[in-house]
């Protein structure tokens, strides 16, 4: 139901669509991952994290994102706009984590490097990155939804399209190193966002389903400004919905740095 | 009082009937019989064509001991809920033939294969829509749990416990000196030795269990040759085995039970044909008892199930007094018609009484708080109903029925027999006659010196009960979990919820603290320079000030405040209602009564006196997940083992925890508004007396340190609801108890017409109860269920003999004149009837002894005990308290 507002509202959002030849699966894949991780040099997004269990039992958490590419280019051409990123998640709600900070440096080459800042405990703390596939603050979203999977961790093919849609399934090329065993993006062909992304476990059961809720026009960049994480194993759900989100505001490199995680870029994070 | 044998009108209306339409009755009997058990057995199956009747269902679930609606199962329900814990299939796994155990890459291979296996169990549920079978998120397996450790350059590490199989035995190792660093899996997950290793697999409803388990074996077994041993158990899996095992017994013992009392029979009145009508009897009265039950969607439970083993024998009980009378009587009258006639007239009211005074004594078991006993009580009596009625109609019609010339070569082969030579229980029932009149004082004192012994016994009575006990020592699930206890921390799960106690909250004067946390909120916004700090935090003072009514409605009256300030507000105002905001929800987190260390650190003392008591092998509680993840953060350093000192520094640590692969585990302890919290307390017994002390002891140490913010403490799981419902089985089987003895002794009363009679009709049992439950407490046989059980059984049973022995002992006292010589005859005809009845049933009864669970076995051998001695104490003891005071007992009888 709420698909089809989305689907609507993009369509008609974009009235000098035509229809292209289909592009190819990388084509797509890249495009995504940029409309996902990549839009303008910098991103910022207040957000209000909703996490309801099976029980009906919610709790809330608020963080503001601050996100920095290292590419200086949005460029599709040749992939340049993939590389490596920074990030900075600051902790307002609830009350007890107000000032906790998460930090990432994200490397496509190499494992990504994250600090954790708990201010009751006055303690910078990294914290290792073996495995990415970890639960984002107790959220159905995980660490590496949102950072951004590696595309080369898997292999990626078109299975089908429609109207609306392309349909990739994407299977990890290490099958030991995650807990499923393929997903299923439903991208959106025109503003190649993945309006819906299914998880199967090994035994190819369904078992999480992404969903975007919201889609809005920010700054001329497609956003979805209201997603939904669907854990089918619990019976719970997360949404993340998304206010006063900027790009291309211009922070400096230097608020990415173990120095601004005890003093948070007040500024910035407005 | 003699009587016209020719005078049918003396007869019961019903009786005659019965004589004067044998075929009538039979056919009336085989027909309810047929149809009570069409109706029972056809809906299992055509379940779908006959939906509108009750199918068989079997209940095996312990929690059923209390009603759906008993507080304590509620409670449990509800906190299960709460705490999203499910029924477990525990496996555990031990290695004999390696140094390691079972750490060792291919021991842990094998594990970790099993592991995925297990993962795999589970399946759309047609009729749901969910998913049905082994829930994945909550398995407990080294392949499964997280590992929490530092990490290179000082960072904390979240890892799986075991990612894949170890490639070598130093990795192996490795698994385990993870494991044992982390409090919530060292000596669940992993043994106290470091040997064992056991898997917690949760499933979706507990009835899968069955199912699960055998495809486990499965698996198992398609691993070859193995060094480990695999020893599958849980509660659920014992339920469902215990199901079965009871099947097995009733289709089982009640036939066996069925052929020793026919060769019993066969032995004592050597013709089939008097033999085979009380079998029939017995068996109408066990399978109408049984359809009835299952027509009227009553469960097969482990009492349920013993219900035609406790019918048989009763129904045999009155068959055989009439025809042992039949078969002394014949001789002297030599007309049949004539001579049922005789004995029915003589045997009906002894025989009302006694099916009255056992159906009070069964009936009686309705009073008890247990539903099951309840069931177990009631259908008996129905039985017990059944057997008299047929006893009476069917009986005496089969018997007219007999051809007379089979009858009379009966009768010369038995004449010659009892005249010729007395059989040897004859001559020693004549001989014990003159005992009791001899040596009556003897007798009497004897029988007060017993009652003294017995007393003692009943004062070292230990009342306990163990579900898994219901399994003999050598059946695999009692194996298994004395395995597994031996091992690891307890497979015996008791959960202690703490929460706060919501008549005590009502705190009136909130406010002075209030106000000085908002004065200092304030302080720090006019510090921070922000726009009008002074002014809006004013606003907040008044209303705080103003407010009457509860702390909570102040609450939703202080949002209210801020959404309008926040609407109203000048752009540069929004900073101050933002620390207005802040001070609101601080506020409102100090109800979040388990992120304050003074409550966490209550928690990890309460932990630790409970780790010290004896029965307990370890607990596990947020307070540790808490410690454990504080060390981590901070290098791993076993002094930092600890609750941070403040409730933020305790939310950061949970949040940090929440990062893993598992979040969901906090869950298990805390609710999300951390308003409750569950200690898990794992002990090695499951004995209720065990689990008893535990909360005796956490009681009297929660009034010795009291619980801050108002909290209070419930106990909950199963291991608790054994122990709800044992103290429930005491006091209501003493009641129960209490109850039918004082009926009986009414009904003797009036049945007598004497005090006295009455009174000494109540010996036997009175004695009978006695010593059995002295002999329990002398061996140190726990007082469990089916013990209790036995003090209703005899008041029906061991008043049957007083009532027969008694009112013949009248009856002849008035027919020869006196007592004295009574006693001969007495002792020769009615004596032997009592004895052979005592012998036939009480044998029969014995082959429960061979059964596998050992509730049947308790019950098999204390009936028989029960038989056996009221049956002696009601020949031996009554003589000769009658004896020693004859002029008591005949005073009116010699004035009539």
């Amino acid at each position: 139901m709420n698909l089809k507002h989305i689907i609507l509202a993009l369509s008609c959002s974009l009235t000098s669509y035509t229809a292209l030849a289909t592009p190819t699966v990388d084509e797509i894949i890249h495009k995504t991952n940029y409309t996902s991780y990549y839009t303008g040099q910098d991103g910022k997004a207040k957000v209000k994290m909703i996490i309801t269990d099976a029980q009906n039992r919610v709790r809330t958490r608020q963080f503001t994102i601050l996100r920095k590419d290292v590419p200086t280019t949005d460029d599709l051409a040749n992939n340049t706009y993939l590389g490596d990123q920074k990030m900075y998640v600051y902790f307002t709600r609830p009350v007890d984590v107000n000032k906790m900070v998460f930090m990432v440096l994200k490397h496509i080459a190499a494992d990504d490097d994250r600090w954790l800042y708990l201010p009751a405990l006055d303690l910078v703390k990294r914290i290792a990155a073996s495995d990415q596939r970890t639960s984002f603050v107790g959220s159905d979203f995980l660490y590496e939804d949102v950072s951004g999977r590696n595309l080369d961790a898997d292999k990626h093919t078109l299975i089908s399209e429609d109207a609306n849609y392309y349909v990739v399934e994407n299977t990890p090329i290490d099958a030991d190193s995650v807990e499923f065993s393929k997903y299923v993006m439903y991208i959106h062909k025109t503003t190649f966002l993945p309006i819906q992304t299914e998880y199967f476990d090994k035994q190819g059961t369904k078992y999480k389903v992404y969903t975007a809720l919201k889609v809005e026009n920010i700054q001329g960049h497609q956003t979805i400004t209201k997603s939904e994480a669907k854990n089918l194993q619990t019976g719970g759900n997360t949404i993340l919905e998304y206010s006063s989100v900027a790009y291309d505001t211009g922070f400096p490199d230097e608020i990415f740095s173990e120095r601004f995680l005890r003093k948070a870029p007040r500024k910035y994070l407005r | 009082m003699s009587k016209n044998i020719n005078d049918t009108e003396t007869v019961n209306p019903i009786v005659l009937f019965s004589i004067n339409h044998p075929k009538f009755i039979t056919r009336v009997m085989t027909i309810i019989t047929l149809i009570l058990i069409t109706v029972a057995a056809l809906p299992n199956f055509f379940p779908k064509e006959l939906s509108f009747l009750n199918t068989l269902q079997v209940d095996t679930d312990p929690e059923n001991m209390l009603s759906a609606d008993e507080n304590a199962r509620v409670y449990n329900a509800q906190m299960k809920k709460e705490f999203s814990l499910s029924d477990i299939v525990v496996v555990g796994i031990t290695n004999e033939f390696n140094d390691n155990g079972v750490f060792n890459p291919k021991t842990l291979s094998n594990i970790h294969a099993l592991t995925q296996f297990a993962l795999s169990l589970h399946w759309l549920d047609e009729e749901t829509g969910k998913q049905a079978g082994v829930i994945g998120i909550d398995l407990l397996s080294p392949s499964t749990v997280d590992n929490i450790e530092q990490g290179g350059l000082g960072s904390v590490n979240f890892s799986w416990l075991m990612p894949d199989t170890p490639k070598s035995q130093e990795e192996a190792l490795k698994v385990r000196a993870r494991a044992k660093r982390i409090p919530f899996l060292d000596g669940t997950l992993i043994s106290d030795d470091g040997q064992a290793l056991a898997l917690y697999i949760p499933l979706t409803d507990k009835h899968l269990s069955y199912q699960i388990r055998e495809k486990l074996l499965a698996r198992i077994a398609e691993f070859g040759e193995i060094e480990e041993d695999y020893y599958i158990t849980g509660l659920p899996v014992a339920e469902d085995t215990f199901g079965v095992e009871m099947f097995k017994q009733m289709a089982i013992s009640a036939p066996i039970a069925m052929l020793v009392i026919f060769l019993m029979l066969w032995w004592f009145f050597k013709r089939l044909i008097f033999v085979t009508s009380p079998m029939i009897l017995a068996m109408v009265c066990a399978l109408s008892t049984m359809a009835i039950l299952i027509i009227t969607g009553n469960t097969i439970h482990i009492m349920s199930s013993m219900i035609p083993i406790f019918i048989m024998p009763i129904a045999i009980l009155d068959a055989v007094h009439i025809l042992s009378d039949f078969f002394d009587k014949y001789n002297k009258i030599q007309d049949k018609r004539q001579t049922i006639i005789h004995v029915m007239d003589e045997l009906f009211t002894p025989m009302l009484i006694t099916t009255l005074t056992t159906i009070a004594g069964f009936a009686s078991l309705a009073l008890t708080p247990i539903p099951p006993v309840q069931t177990f009580g009631i259908f008996i009596a129905i039985g017990v109903f059944l057997a008299w009625f047929w006893s009476i109609t069917f009986i005496p019609a089969f018997i007219v029925t007999i051809p007379d010339e089979k009858l009379a070569g009966f009768i010369s082969t038995n004449n010659n027999k009892a005249s010729d030579h007395k059989t040897l229980m004859a001559r020693l029932l004549i001989k014990m006659g003159d005992f009791t009149y001899n040596h009556a004082l003897l007798i009497v004192l004897v029988s007060i010196s017993t009652v003294g012994v017995a007393a003692y016994g009943i004062s070292k009575i230990n009342v306990n009960d163990n579900p898994i006990k219901w399994f003999n020592a050598k059946h695999p699930i009692r194996v298994a979990d004395r395995v597994l206890n031996e091992h690891f921390g307890g497979t015996y799960m008791a959960y202690l919820a703490l929460e706060v106690d919501a008549n005590k909250t009502i705190n009136a004067n909130f406010k002075p603290a209030m106000l000085e946390r908002l004065s200092a909120a304030e302080e720090n916004a006019v510090q921070l320079k922000l726009t009008h700090a002074k002014e809006i935090f004013l606003l907040v003072n008044s209303k705080i000030q103003n407010h009457i009514g509860s702390e909570e409605l102040l609450a939703t009256k202080l949002l209210e405040l801020l959404d309008k300030g926040f609407e109203t507000s000048a752009d540069d105002e929004f900073d101050t209602w933002d620390q207005v905001q802040l001070f609101i929800d601080t506020e409102s987190q100090r109800s979040e009564i388990f992120k304050q260390p003074d409550a966490l650190n209550y928690l990890a003392g309460l932990q630790t006196f409970i780790n010290n008591l004896e029965v307990v092998g370890k607990s596990n509680s947020l307070s540790d997940v808490i410690k454990t993840v504080h060390r981590e953060l901070l290098l791993g350093k076993d002094e930092e083992f600890r609750i941070p000192d403040s409730s933020n520094a305790v939310a950061q640590t949970l949040i940090t925890y929440q990062n893993s692969h598992r979040p969901h585990d906090l869950w298990h302890f805390v609710t999300p508004d951390y308003k409750k919290t569950s200690l898990w307390v794992q002990l090695t017994s499951g004995d209720n007396q065990d689990m008893a002390f535990v909360e005796q002891e956490v009681a009297s140490y929660i009034a010795a340190h009291p619980m801050p913010h108002n909290l209070h403490a419930k106990w909950f799981g199963l291991t608790h609801i054994n122990v709800v419902w044992q103290e429930k089985m005491v006091t209501g089987m003493f009641e129960s108890f209490a109850g039918s003895f004082i009926v009986v002794f009414i009904m003797m009363f009036l049945l007598f017409r004497s005090f006295f009679w009455g009174l000494l009709s109540m010996i036997p049992l009175t004695l009978t109860v006695g010593l059995i439950y002295g002999f329990i407490g002398f061996i140190g046989k726990d007082y469990d269920m089916p013990v209790a059980v036995l003090s209703s059984l005899s008041i029906g049973l061991a008043v049957d003999y007083a009532i027969h022995f008694l009112s013949r002992a009248r009856e002849y006292t008035i027919r020869y004149g006196s007592w004295e010589e009574a006693i001969g005859p007495l002792f020769s005809g009615p004596a032997m009837v009592i004895s052979r009845n005592a012998i036939v049933v009480g044998v029969g009864f014995l082959p429960l002894l061979a059964a596998p669970l050992v509730p049947y076995q308790t019950v098999g051998f204390f009936i028989a005990s029960i038989l056996f001695l009221a049956g002696i104490i009601s020949l031996l003891l009554l003589p000769a308290i009658i004896s020693l005071m004859p002029n008591l007992f005949f005073r009116n009888l010699k004035n009539n």
